[in-house]
């Protein structure tokens, strides 16, 4: 039951994007269209549900024991940078349409803030291993639905009168506004 | 093109390459610690501190690094910055670092730093990279200032904590929130264009 | 020398001067932020059950520990219980204290939370909030008083207070409360806070 709480929780009221703001580069970025958006998520929560695994295992298994929590940042990205690489190098040997698919996004995940952000959250609220996972799918669907509404919304605003000033970023940004507090009405459904 | 003078190097960071309204890095610190004033002054001090620091060994060391591991390196550098900035507030300032939670760590993936230092620090003199540092830092304070003074006072009617608006104003708590940050951030980078623009015409 | 034999003696030095770096920090630094955890559990200790000179754990587990407080002659004067629940945004960390049978409420404190500022962060506030929380006689369930009372006399001892427009937060600390109490009962029963009597 906490499990379905926490899981929920992550995809609608504590969204990593519209509450914690974490993500926001790509999803200002990568929201122009749907199929773009829809592939960014995936890749996204991908990285992200093998990241919480690996760094819960680092930071349970290896640092909390030897006192070396200090060393949790630069672990936490380290470890991040080069799975992303990895991660790239098997999707494009074992399943060159996924490659296609999401390929180009995953570079740009190393320094995307979600990654890491996901990483400090889970050590931070010292979540077990097993709500790490259910937290890091759930922060990664969260990212997608997010994005994928963001790329609808921008799809009719090319259609619209935005002025001058307004284009671009500013739009964007007053529009994750309107989401954000569209998703505030989600708060407190969980008791 | 002809290299800046110094004074310009640093006062390229406050306008015309404005980290946050010109280039539109590091957003999510950005929003997210802007919820009251001296959160946003703690969050830009601590990056300050990291993207002086990690400015400086770049710029110092960058013959010494091969092409190939420079990303590598540079990232060891800042989050060795980072983590030592993270230690101290925990340390001597243990209520701001609760308040700021993870986003002090997270000052690792700051797109302004790594951006730094790949743009500038790796391809000039120690010199200039300190005051390109510290040019881009203020314009960053800069930025985090305007943002959590306006939803501080909108939000709570009070900045840095004391009152300055009466009682009759009834707080716009929304400002606090997520959609306040997103929103005033919306409206303050039309105006920077609306002003850049300005500036433009008159020439 | 060759470039790979370059790249690996420039990465392991950054590593290693970056490493001895950080442990020094993290050496100078690390009893100054236990000390500053200690002090915030000590000071809520003595905020909820006043009077306490010392303090010991007794038990301990996820979201719920009980510090066992004894006054200047040694007597147990009461237990100081940190608990958490789900809030209206997220966690809502609290500490209370009660009598040594449970049931009484002396006081509580709230140690994190991330309600809506204005409203549900309001139950951090002593006058909005805590002062209705001051000696509750919790030797039946407490219930919460809806719509708000004004101020603490309206209230049975059985009862504590709601925010207005934030029925949640309150409820949910009502709740995490009782949770905990029911918790402590059954772990008294089994002996496990120690043999006070």
């Amino acid at each position: 039951m906490e499990l379905v709480a926490l899981f929920i929780s992550a995809i609608l009221i504590n969204n990593f994007v519209l509450h914690y703001f974490l993500g926001i580069c790509p999803f200002l970025g990568v929201s122009k269209k749907i199929d773009s958006a829809f592939s960014m998520g995936l890749a996204v929560t991908f990285v992200m549900t093998i990241t919480a695994v690996i760094t819960w295992v680092i930071n349970h298994w290896i640092l909390l024991p030897n006192n070396l929590e200090y060393l949790q940042i630069v672990s936490f990205i380290l470890v991040i940078a080069s799975l992303v690489q990895l991660v790239e190098m098997f999707i494009r040997k074992v399943s060159p349409p996924l490659y296609q698919a999401m390929g180009i996004y995953l570079p740009l995940i190393t320094t995307n803030c979600a990654i890491m952000g996901l990483a400090l959250l889970a050590a931070l609220k010292n979540y077990s291993f097993v709500e790490t996972v259910v937290f890091g799918v759930g922060s990664g669907i969260g990212f997608t639905l997010a994005i994928i509404l963001m790329a609808g919304i921008r799809e009719q605003l090319d259609l619209s009168d935005v002025p001058e000033p307004l284009k671009g970023a500013g739009i964007a940004l007053i529009v994750a506004g309107i989401m954000a507090l569209a998703f505030l009405g989600f708060s407190g459904m969980i008791k | 093109m002809p290299p800046r003078s110094i004074g310009e190097e640093f006062t390229k960071g406050l306008w015309h390459e404005n980290p946050i309204f010109r280039q539109l890095l590091g957003m999510c610190p950005t929003l997210a610690v802007t919820n009251a004033v001296i959160n946003g002054i703690a969050m830009g001090l601590a990056t300050t501190f990291v993207l002086i620091f990690s400015s400086i060994v770049v710029s110092s060391i960058k013959k010494l690094i091969p092409n190939q591991v420079r990303i590598a390196s540079y990232i060891v550098v800042i989050a060795t910055f980072v983590t030592m900035a993270d230690r101290f507030l925990a340390a001597f300032f243990p209520l701001i670092s609760k308040d700021l939670g993870p986003y002090v760590p997270l000052i690792v993936v700051n797109c302004i730093i790594l951006g730094r230092q790949e743009a500038f620090s790796s391809k000039n003199s120690v010199g200039r990279s300190f005051i390109d540092a510290l040019g881009m830092s203020a314009g960053f304070i800069l930025a985090l200032l305007i943002l959590s003074s306006i939803r501080e006072i909108l939000g709570a009617g009070t900045f840095l904590g004391h009152q300055v608006l009466g009682s009759w104003f009834e707080p716009w708590v929304i400002m606090i929130l997520p959609p306040g940050a997103f929103i005033t951030l919306g409206i303050l980078i039309a105006l920077t264009f609306v002003i850049e623009h300005k500036i433009k015409q008159r020439r | 020398m060759s470039l790979s034999s370059r790249m690996v003696i420039v990465l392991t030095s950054v590593g290693l001067i970056s490493g001895a770096l950080l442990s020094t920090v993290g050496i100078l630094t690390k009893e100054r932020i236990a000390l500053n955890k200690q002090l915030e559990i000590e000071n809520a200790i003595i905020t909820v059950v006043q009077g306490t000179h010392t303090s010991e754990k007794l038990y301990e587990e996820k979201d719920l520990v009980v510090y066992g407080s004894k006054d200047e002659n040694n007597q147990l004067i009461g237990f100081a219980v940190y608990a958490s629940g789900t809030g209206f945004q997220d966690k809502i960390i609290l500490m209370y204290g009660t009598n040594p049978s449970f049931t009484k409420i002396y006081r509580l404190t709230i140690l994190e939370q991330k309600e809506t500022p204005g409203l549900g962060a309001k139950i951090t506030d002593k006058d909005a909030f805590l002062q209705f929380w001051e000696n509750k006689d919790s030797s039946k369930p407490l219930t919460l008083r809806k719509p708000a009372a004004r101020s603490p006399e309206e209230l049975s001892p059985f009862e504590v207070n709601t925010i207005t427009g934030a029925t949640i937060s309150s409820e949910s600390v009502l709740n995490t409360v009782r949770l905990s109490l029911e918790k402590l009962m059954s772990l008294k029963k089994e002996g496990k806070l120690g043999n006070e009597e």
